[in-house]
């Protein structure tokens, strides 16, 4: 597909231009934090940035969403209407690894036999653009260990890379190819796809942090019942945050809100770190302590989810090795699993 | 294409107490729109999630009969905040329903083959189902001989009595319902399921068993089948486990791998054997 240069003081207006024709989710400084928001009118996206605190992951999938809603008439209440809007949105400078995990969501929330009409709707409507790490931003980033790249355009519509005195603009879908005529006239050459090459393979040796992500999958096959899980969650504090900041993570709770005759029924967000996310009415839970919680954490990414779809639920952000209040970090673990005899 | 997080409006047309205890109910709902009945074509082992507007959702077996027309029956226990809420509706009520969801009872292999329902207490319903599926004029001949063994703690807890009474006049069915303890009017078998099992001795030649009970009743009834020279392929059960979505996608329900409400809820004790012990 097509490639083009930008100049690369063009890239906020170009942004802001979207935001007549689209809304656009793009990082803004919001106090010491970057994090993926809607721009404001005449509100300055913040390109040079790091990554974003949040997973933009909250784009399709939102903390809190809303199913449907329901009115209460005579015979007991009645659904009311579906709640399904999605607007036509860009999604402005998500970094690879961020982009890759709307990859794995997709294979989860868009399979044949089940369709979550509420991720796809949304998926459908916004446009990826991905803004490559052409120097990885933190020591923590393993995205190498888990099939990234710092410059890589899975998940992406468009990919932009800085190539030094110009962005690299490449179109990867006929979804970002509509977009083409916000990125001037002037076509990419031969030397700019060379210095993106050789930027690339830079960036891709400086992620120093490895682990051995693909190599514990047999081991985790046959080690349910090693000694090791017991070692694990010790400090684990069942926060919570892990699972929050995670792109990949997508397990959701679904209630009920009624406000005088009306409600809705809406999804949020939840997570297998919570002692009753499992824990049914009988008083029986089949994840017993915070033991079994962090095996099936670990499970699910580097096992289950390659077992059902083919690919590890990580995407090497480090958020959750950042963020852990404290210092639990999966790379320690996952490199733990894979000395298992 | 059908929203699959979107009930189907049902109307709540007929409740049946199934026990003294009173806090098990049959509850038969009529589908509002006609259509949606055949949008709701299941096979038995099947489950649905109850949907009530305000209070939530939970995921109940079907017990039911696809061969029966016109409205569909799940039983309840009156457990938590969407049971109980359950439990206090009064026909006419209209409320929701999502599915068939899951798997089901692995009905072409069961055909040809002599099948055994072991039931213990509440958890009966999905083999009602089976049940009525199997001895449906169509259906029957499909089947070879059916043994049906039944039990509850005490008379008073036997669900579906009208349905055992009936069963046990047929002479194309053998029925076995016990009781671990009988009262002053009880006249049938008392004893623990395994020991009924056990002396019954169904034989394993060209025979499933289908088994839904307490935990501590499929424990002991697993030995006596294993005796019997049932193999893990031919032990067939179903699993319960929290749930929300059903669809596979809120991801609370798994062993290992599986997701119980989408790869299950019906397993054989040889795909069990594969699974993690995490239920």
């Amino acid at each position: 597909m097509e490639k083009r240069l930008i100049k690369k003081n063009t890239l906020t207006g170009i942004a802001g231009k979207m935001a007549d024709e689209f809304k656009v989710w793009a990082p803004v400084k919001q106090e010491e934090n970057v994090i993926f928001s809607p721009l404001e009118k005449n509100e300055q996206p913040f390109f040079a940035y790091l990554n974003s605190k949040n997973a933009p992951k909250q784009i399709f999938f939102p903390h809190t969403e809303t199913l449907m809603k329901y009115t209460s008439t005579p015979k007991g209440m009645v659904f009311a209407a579906e709640e399904n809007k999605a607007d036509k949105t860009v999604l402005f400078g998500v970094r690879p690894c961020d982009a890759h995990s709307f990859a794995l969501l997709d294979m989860l929330f868009d399979q044949e036999k089940y369709k979550d009409q509420y991720y796809i709707n949304k998926r459908n409507n916004t446009t990826v653009i991905t803004l490559a790490c052409v120097e990885p931003p933190y020591a923590t980033c393993f995205c190498t260990s888990v099939d990234g790249e710092p410059v890589d355009d899975k998940g992406a519509d468009i990919l932009i890379t800085d190539i030094g005195d110009n962005y690299l603009v490449e179109f990867v879908t006929p979804k970002g190819e509509k977009l083409a005529n916000y990125f001037g006239e002037t076509k990419a050459d031969a030397a700019a796809e060379t210095k993106k090459k050789e930027i690339a393979e830079k960036a891709k040796q400086a992620i120093k942090s490895k682990i051995p992500a693909h190599e514990i999958k047999p081991i985790l096959d046959v080690n349910f019942e090693n000694p090791i899980w017991a070692t694990i969650h010790g400090k684990c504090l069942a926060c919570g945050t892990c699972t929050w900041m995670c792109p990949t993570c997508h397990c959701f709770d679904i209630s009920d809100e009624v406000k005088g005759n009306d409600g809705v029924r809406i999804r949020s967000w939840d997570s297998c770190m919570f002692p009753l996310f499992t824990k049914e009415t009988s008083g029986h839970n089949p994840r017993t302590s915070q033991k079994e919680r962090w095996r099936q954490r670990v499970m699910h990414k580097f096992k289950y989810y390659v077992d059902n779809f083919n690919a590890i639920a990580c995407v090497g952000c480090g958020r959750c090795v950042m963020s852990c209040p404290v210092n639990l970090d999966i790379r320690k673990v996952v490199e733990d699993i894979a000395k298992i005899k | 294409m059908q929203n699959p997080y979107i009930p189907y409006p049902v109307e709540v047309i007929k409740i049946i107490t199934e026990v003294d205890t009173k806090d098990i109910k049959t509850f038969r709902f009529k589908f509002v729109n006609p259509e949606d009945e055949a949008k709701f074509s299941y096979i038995p082992g099947q489950f649905g999630e109850l949907s009530i507007y305000g209070k939530g959702e939970s995921p109940i077996g079907i017990a039911s009969s696809p061969t029966q027309k016109g409205y569909v029956e799940f039983t309840v226990q009156k457990a938590g905040v969407v049971t109980s809420a359950l439990h206090e509706m009064e026909e006419g009520t209209l409320m929701g329903l999502r599915g068939p969801l899951g798997n089901s009872w692995p009905i072409e292999y069961l055909e040809g083959k002599n099948i055994v329902i072991v039931g213990g207490g509440f958890a009966f319903t999905t083999l009602r189902s089976l049940i009525n599926y199997m001895i449906f004029e169509d259906n029957r001949k499909r089947f070879g001989k059916i043994t049906i063994i039944y039990g509850a703690r005490n008379p008073g807890l036997l669900i579906y009595k009208d349905e055992l009474e009936a069963w046990q006049k047929r002479d194309d069915l053998n029925v076995n319902i016990t009781v671990d303890k009988g009262d002053a009017t009880w006249k049938g078998r008392e004893g623990f399921v395994p020991a009924v099992c056990k002396e019954v001795a169904p034989s394993a030649e060209n025979a499933v068993t289908v088994i839904c009970g307490p935990p501590v009743m499929i424990r002991f009834t697993l030995p006596v089948f294993f005796d019997l020279g049932f193999s893990k392929e031919n032990i067939i059960t179903s699993l319960e486990m929290r749930m929300k979505c059903g669809i596979g996608k809120c991801g609370r329900c798994n062993v290992g791998s599986k997701y119980v409400c989408k790869d299950g809820p019906v397993f054989s004790l040889a795909e069990l054997d594969k699974l993690t012990k995490e239920y």
